[in-house]
């Protein structure tokens, strides 16, 4: 695996993570982010959803979901949604504090907001090393079933692009043909480090 | 640091940088390349340029990523050495070439830095001193080669990747020449401090560098940048070069603002149409594009101001998105606009309505107090109404906000319905056109009724909920759901025959009956003509004659009732009835407020209206705020007291009375309405002038109750008016309410409860797929987890509690649960366990095993339907319905299996399923070591069990999977109360549903077979049990008869069975026939597989194969003679019993290898049949026998057993014998004995052919049994007999004087005889004793 990857969505549990997942089975060097000011779980109700600050573990999450309704979070999936994420990491981590992390190579947004927060702060960040980083949009539903699809062809796509030499000569071809195969509209932009 | 290298680490570099070299694999040589650098990097600069050649021979490396990294390397020690630029910068050029892109690309990266570095020291060095030493100057001229290189790259079409990183490149050239309005303006007081190199600094001048060359040059550079993006160029671009262009220019523009009049207009003129590339992919750039003029619009540089309105328009053109609005936002707040609102563009659309809004309910206010003297008095004292008097429709959008705010405020309005009416504002164009177009009907009057009853009925039921929904912004903020047509009808009746008596009572109802068809039409119109009015009213220039106006006389009535009954609805505090005084009756006295219990009292109707609302359980709740009512209507009522002229409050009171006769003709109503309200004013003791509305600051938890408690009336009310029709209606709006509002209130469960209380009646299954598809829409539609997630979860809730009242409150035969299931959107998981509860009961411990049997009809016939209706859910169907087929209990299995095999299994796409289902269940019988490993399996996929479930909804689960999720459940089951080997009735629960599809597709009966021979015993009985049904029903076919006649080796005796089967009752056909006979033929040598079909051979085979059948085990023996004997009911018999009896005898057991024993048993088996074996069939058999040479070995045993069996056949046997003595039986030794045996059992009637004899054979005959002897002579000497004899045979029997030496001759020839048979004799002699004693 040559390239560096990064999945983000906004709370960095549930399409980033199933991407995350699914790409760390298949022995990609990933990590994952969100770009929201917190991470939103949803709650009892709409109104009161359950926010935790990025980099709290999943798991004090998923204890803490536990104890307050069990039968709620286990059947709208947050429970084990958690679960498979605690055995991802250790904690949701927030796009924006990444710096530290070293240049990606390739950023996968699920959501066009997400995409354009990325590329913002990628914009706003000293462009020194001119290390091109692929940022691609995948949009991707924020429900359980739509984010393992997505993961599933975030996975299509990342082979296809570790299958080429370099993707800025062939990231155009790639596209089309992906977009040809999954009939997904994507998003593209390139960014420096 | 002066650096003498340490010995050591020179030789260690050494040795690492050739250790690089002749490594062999990619990642040891990277390995070694990290460690390289990292030690390299550590060294001064004079020990370097020792190695900077063994480092630029790594370069030389065939592996790509070493060689960059080499690239990576040699860069980082030019930026910490520069005095290497002149020998780095020239590698740096070559590798710009290198075939590998990203090595290029890295050289690119290293160039930038190492010319950043390069450009501040000179001009740094240039600005403390005068002059530059000449290695700076070669330096920079090699960089600018450098340089030169890479812009060639960037400006060069078509070289790809590497491009992207050249026009980055140039970028940051452009940036490093121009001077930065951000950064320091003076260079460092010293050299050594690290700031932001500005260009700015040279401007003192610099003995190498002229900043105005270098801001040619950059702009130079930047037109041909800016030239890429113009058109012609574009077109050869690809999307990834766009992308980086314009994320470069936006750069630029941000960071240089000067250069925005340059960029702009360049990246304005980028007509997102001309993206279209190669016909594909312009997203990208588009959306590149999108996001470069937004960044633009946040310049804040005063060249950038120009701009701003191009870009926007430029932008609203390309629609952006939601960071896209934000950003917008902020720039409008940056422009200093008044505006705070976060969603503008919203705002703006909102902004009408609202105002409109509120301007009906301020003219409502006036209007209310038409009556008063001095109308604007109220707007001095009353902050809000004189806040509301100053609101036009062009109000700012400041104070409209505020108004929003007191307005929800005050009237208690609830804050979702709007914002869902802001949703229905923005999204429903065609909506609002009709909303419009009944506006203007409505307008009309009296002449429009007509067309609008057309139109009405010609709209869709929801389109019309969503009209209903984009009217009520046009409402005043009051709560409209609450208007029950009669409400409304009495209303506008009393207050029309009140106030405007002189209006014509049937245009009054004409106006009522076309208001209660689509009321919020009526307070649309109200809201609208009322603007007018309450403009010149609040202004106070002139008075509006109100009577005058038709329109607003009708506005007058719809408000009058919009307002009380919103507060009904809203039930604020202790309900309508303080309200309305503290509205509108001024009390005369400040103690009647308190009084407020009395006052109720008084009015008649109202206590009955409270309790018919059902609401007294929220009093508690909303006592609270009927204080803070209480309050500002006292707080009012004293301000105003006594000023205005009498008013009187008529129209609740006979609110639910009128509910109560909702069919009555609306003129009859409205008359008899009028004629109540009459008496209430006459009768009411309280009169009271008119107030505004008071302002409640509800808490949000009373919010909440409020919104409830406004739903529940409105449920309530729905059920009183059911028989009115329009239900399609009504039920769209109660489900977009119970959807739209917030979730806390659990509305949908007080919606599920009023489903549930009638659902037929209330149209239950109407009203919850209307629900559902609302809940679905949401839960599909928001792109929000929280939302998302949240709606998923209501809809399952709300399904799952309408499924499971479906199921206990309905008989089983009811449809309505396969309905509702088969029409909601969407089956989450829980319902389809649900599901399987039904069709296997006992899966879940609280099954109620009463009523099961109907409930597995009830639940399969669900499945089934939802297998043909639902494609998508198929396989999980299918699963339950399979679950079933195994289930423990038969009943529910038969169900099951019908269903399966009959209904199911004839679809081709899922027979191969169900096939490897049953198959599956099949070999779990026999193979007790898989079934044990299934089950282990079934304990792992029993835990995973859920993933897999969530997955199976949206992902093909593949059949096997399924077929194992099942069998494993089940192994379970089974396992636990069976240890290894399934008991009988287990062996059938698994086999029931493969018997059953054999029926229908006969090749799979060949599984049965196979599985056979390994079955255990109670397997085999199982499989015993079934057969005959199962053959019956499939009949013979092509396919059984292939599996017949190859059956594998241990399924003799189901082939047996099978073939019993086929056979019974019928003739079977040639083709089976042929094929047993080819199969005993060929591979089965055992005849008893011939045996059920023997009747049906023709006699001559069954000869053929007679010696196999003797052979047989008695009993079977028994049997074939049998069915040889009685045939099939249409041949007729086989053989006849003589032709049985002499193939018998035609056994040689020598020859045929078949025991003797076995031929004497088939001969006793038939003797012991003498119904059959009568007398005259032996004597037709023996008669036969008789004629055969050489004689059967068993004749003289038949014939004595014959004897034994039918004494009256001594005569012909006598005969017999005679025939025998002619046939010189005395020469068969065996036979002999037997004949002689004859000859004494038949005595004295065989003494006549005894006498027949040659003497030498009487001789021996006489000598042999002796007992003969004796009876023999005595007969012989009869005078007759005697003279008839012969001497010689006198002679034998010692009747004459006997010539010695004859005699003497033929006894010793006898004597040899007996001697060889003596063996024999003692077997014959047994024979007829045991015959005997069989018989």
């Amino acid at each position: 695996m040559k390239f560096r990857y990064a999945m983000v969505c906004s709370s960095n549990q549930n399409r980033s993570m199933e991407a995350h997942s699914l790409l760390k089975k298949q022995g990609f060097d990933v990590s994952s982010y969100g770009t929201g000011a917190h991470v939103k779980l949803p709650g009892p109700s709409l109104r009161e959803p359950n926010v935790y600050e990025f980099g709290t573990p999943y798991k004090h999450m998923f204890d803490d979901l536990r104890r307050k309704d069990p039968e709620l979070y286990k059947r709208n999936g947050i429970l084990p949604m958690l679960k498979r994420n605690l055995s991802v990491k250790l904690a949701p981590q927030r796009w924006q504090d990444n710096a530290a992390d070293g240049c990606f190579d390739i950023v996968f947004t699920f959501e066009e907001k997400v995409f354009d927060m990325v590329l913002e702060d990628l914009h706003n960040r000293d462009q020194v090393l001119l290390k091109s980083v692929l940022v691609i949009n995948l949009e991707v539903k924020d429900n359980h079933e739509e984010a393992a699809i997505g993961a599933r062809i975030a996975l299509d796509l990342c082979e296809q692009i570790e299958d080429v030499e370099s993707w800025e000569d062939s990231i155009d071809d790639i596209m089309v043909s992906f977009e040809n195969k999954h009939r997904r509209k994507l998003l593209y932009s390139i960014s420096f480090y | 640091m002066v650096g003498i290298m340490n010995p050591v680490s020179r030789e260690k570099l050494a040795s690492l940088s050739s250790s690089v070299k002749f490594a062999i694999d990619l990642g040891s040589k990277l390995e070694l390349c990290r460690q390289l650098k990292h030690d390299l990097l550590e060294e001064d600069a004079a020990d370097l340029s020792e190695f900077l050649p063994s480092i630029f021979d790594l370069y030389s490396d065939p592996f790509g990523p070493v060689r960059k990294f080499a690239t990576e390397i040699i860069g980082e020690i030019g930026v910490k050495h520069l005095e290497f630029v002149p020998e780095i910068a020239p590698f740096l050029i070559t590798v710009l070439e290198d075939a590998t892109p990203a090595v290029a690309r890295q050289s690119i990266a290293c160039s930038i830095d190492l010319f950043r570095h390069t450009l501040e020291k000179i001009a740094i060095r240039g600005l403390y001193s005068s002059e530059l030493d000449s290695d700076l100057e070669s330096s920079w001229s090699w960089m600018l080669k450098l340089k030169e290189k890479i812009y060639s790259i960037a400006f060069q079409p078509g070289s790809g990747g590497i491009r992207l990183v050249a026009l980055k490149f140039v970028e940051a050239v452009i940036l490093l020449y121009t001077p930065n309005p951000n950064g320091s303006p003076e260079p460092p007081p010293n050299e050594g401090t690290t700031i932001e190199f500005n260009i700015t600094w040279l401007r003192g001048g610099h003995p190498l560098l002229n900043v105005g060359d270098l801001s040619i040059e950059a702009s130079q550079r930047l037109v041909l940048l800016l030239d890429q993006l113009r058109f012609p160029a574009v077109k050869s671009l690809t999307t990834s070069v766009i992308v980086v262009i314009i994320n470069s220019l936006s750069a630029i523009a941000k960071k240089r603002p000067a250069y925005y009049g340059r960029i702009l207009p360049v990246l304005l003129s980028l007509d997102p149409p001309s993206f279209v590339i190669k016909g594909v992919h312009v997203y990208g750039a588009h959306h590149a594009l999108k996001n470069a003029l937004l960044s633009c619009l946040k310049c804040t540089h005063p060249s950038a101001a120009p701009w701003r309105e191009r870009i926007l328009g430029a932008l609203k053109e390309m629609k952006p998105g939601g960071l896209a609005d934000q950003a917008l936002n902020q720039v409008h707040k940056i422009n200093g606009s008044v505006e705070e609102e976060k969603d503008d563009s919203l705002l703006i659309k909102e902004e009408k309505p609202l105002t409109k809004a509120y301007d009906a309910a301020g003219s409502n206010v006036g209007r209310k107090r038409s009556g008063t003297e001095d109308s604007s008095d109220l707007a001095e004292k009353d902050e809000v109404s004189g806040k509301r008097v100053k609101a036009t429709p062009s109000v700012s959008e400041e104070s409209t906000k505020e108004l929003n705010r007191d307005i929800t405020v005050s009237q208690g309005d609830i804050s979702s319905t709007q914002s869902s009416t802001r949703k229905v504002d923005v999204d429903t164009g065609p909506v609002q056109q009709l909303v419009g177009m009944f506006g203007a009907l409505v307008a009309q009057g009296e002449k429009a009724v007509g067309s609008l009853g057309i139109l009405i009925s010609n709209i869709s039921a929801d389109l019309l909920a969503e009209v209903v929904m984009a009217n009520m912004c046009n409402l005043p903020p009051t709560h409209p759901h609450t208007d029950t047509d009669d409400e409304l009808l009495e209303d506008m009746c009393i207050v029309g025959s009140d106030t405007q008596a002189k209006y014509p009572q049937s245009f009054l109802a004409d106006v009522i009956s076309l208001s209660s068809t689509f009321p919020p039409i009526a307070s649309m119109l109200n809201s609208q003509q009322s603007v007018p009015n309450k403009i010149v009213k609040t202004e106070g220039e002139e008075e509006v004659d109100v009577v005058a106006d038709p329109n607003s006389a009708l506005a007058y009535a719809g408000m009058a009732h919009e307002d009380e009954n919103a507060l009904l609805a809203t039930d604020l505090p202790v309900s309508p009835n303080i309200v309305l005084p503290g509205m509108k009756i001024d009390l005369p006295t400040p103690s009647d407020i308190h009084d407020t219990g009395n006052l109720e009292s008084g009015i008649p109707g109202l206590d009955s209206s409270f309790r018919n609302d059902g609401l007294s359980d929220t009093q508690a709740a909303s006592s609270l705020v009927s204080t803070d009512i209480e309050d500002a209507s006292q707080e009012q009522a004293t301000s105003f007291g006594g000023k205005s002229p009498l008013h009187v409050l008529p129209s609740i009171s006979i609110d639910r009375s009128e509910e109560l006769s909702p069919k009555a003709a609306v003129t009859d109503s409205s008359s008899m309405v009028s004629s109540t309200a009459t008496s209430v004013v006459s009768s009411c003791p309280f009169v009271l002038p008119k107030m505004s509305a008071p302002v409640v600051n509800l808490s949000e938890d009373q919010k909440d109750d409020v919104q409830k408690l406004a739903f529940v009336r409105i449920v309530e009310a729905y059920k009183q008016i059911a028989v009115a029709g329009g239900s399609q209606v009504r039920s769209s709006l109660l489900a977009y309410l119970g959807v739209e509002l917030p979730s806390e209130l659990e509305l949908q469960k007080v919606l599920r409860e009023h489903i549930l209380s009638d659902y037929i009646n209330h149209e239950g299954h109407e009203l919850t797929l209307r629900v559902l598809y609302r809940l679905f829409g949401k839960a599909e539609d928001e792109s929000d987890f929280l939302s998302c997630t949240t709606a998923a979860s209501a809809y399952e809730t709300f399904l799952l509690a309408v499924a499971e009242t479906l199921r206990d409150s309905f008989p089983p035969s009811d449809k309505s649960l396969s309905k509702l299931l088969g029409e909601a959107p969407r089956l989450p998981k829980s319902v389809l366990n649900f599901l399987g509860c039904l069709c296997s009961p006992g899966i879940s411990e609280k099954a109620e095993e009463s009523q099961s049997g109907d409930r597995v009809t009830q639940g399969l016939s669900t499945v089934w339907s939802l297998i043909l209706l639902r494609p998508p859910i198929r396989d999980v169907c299918l699963k339950i319905a399979l679950q079933s087929a195994v289930h423990h209990l038969e009943e529910v299995r038969m169900k099951a299996i019908r269903l399966v095999a009959n209904k199911l299994y004839p679809l081709q796409s899922i027979a191969q399923q169900i096939e490897e289902f049953a198959r599956e269940m099949l070999l779990s019988v026999v193979n007790v070591d898989a079934t044990e490993r299934i089950g282990a399996e079934g304990l792992i996929s029993e835990s995973h069990k859920d993933s897999d479930l969530e997955k199976s909804s949206n992902e093909h689960q593949s059949m096997s999977s399924i077929s194992k999720d099942i069998s494993a459940d089940v192994h379970q089951s089974e396992t636990s109360h069976s240890g290894s080997s399934p008991s009988v009735p287990e062996a059938q629960r698994c086999m029931s549903l493969y018997f059953a599809l054999c029926t229908k597709k006969h090749s799979l009966f060949g599984q049965i077979f196979i599985i056979y021979s390994s079955a255990s015993k109670e397997v085999k009985q199982a499989i015993h049990r079934h057969i005959p049904i199962l053959v019956r029903t499939m009949g013979l076919s092509s396919d059984l008869l292939e599996i017949i006649s190859d059956p594998p080796s241990g399924s003799e005796n189901l082939l047996m069975q099978v073939l019993q089967t086929l056979t019974e009752g019928t003739v079977p056909s040639a083709e089976l026939i042929f094929t047993i006979k080819k199969l005993f033929d060929s591979k089965l040598k055992d005849v008893e597989i011939l045996v059920p079909v023997l009747p049906f051979l023709p006699g001559d085979e069954v000869l053929l194969l007679f010696p196999h059948l003797v052979n047989l085990p008695l009993e079977k023996f028994q049997a074939v003679l049998t069915r040889l004997l009685q045939g099939s009911a249409h041949s007729g018999p086989v053989l006849t019993p003589a032709e049985v009896l002499i193939a018998i005898h035609g056994i040689v057991p020598e020859r045929d290898g078949i025991p003797l024993k076995k031929v004497t048993d088939a001969c006793n088996a038939c003797f012991e049949q003498r119904h059959i074996f009568t007398q005259q069939v032996l004597a037709k058999v023996l008669n036969q026998l008789v004629e055969q040479i050489p004689l059967p070995l068993l004749f003289m045993r038949t014939v004595l057993q014959a004897i034994g069996a039918f004494p009256a056949l001594v005569e012909f046997i006598m005969e017999i014998l005679s025939r025998l003595v002619s046939k010189q039986i005395w020469k068969n030794p065996k036979l002999w004995v037997g004949f002689l045996k004859c000859a004494l059992l038949t005595k004295p009637q065989s003494f006549s052919v005894l006498l027949q004899l040659p003497p030498p054979q009487l001789e021996n005959a006489l000598n042999r049994t002796a007992a003969l002897k004796a009876p023999l002579v005595a007969h012989a000497s009869q005078q007759n007999i005697r003279n008839s004899l012969p001497r010689s045979m006198l002679a034998v029997l010692g009747l004459a004087p006997d010539t010695q030496s004859s005699s003497q001759a033929q006894t010793s020839q006898a004597h040899t005889g007996d001697t060889s048979n003596s063996e024999k004799d003692a077997a014959v002699t047994e024979k007829p004793k045991e015959s005997s004693s069989a018989s």
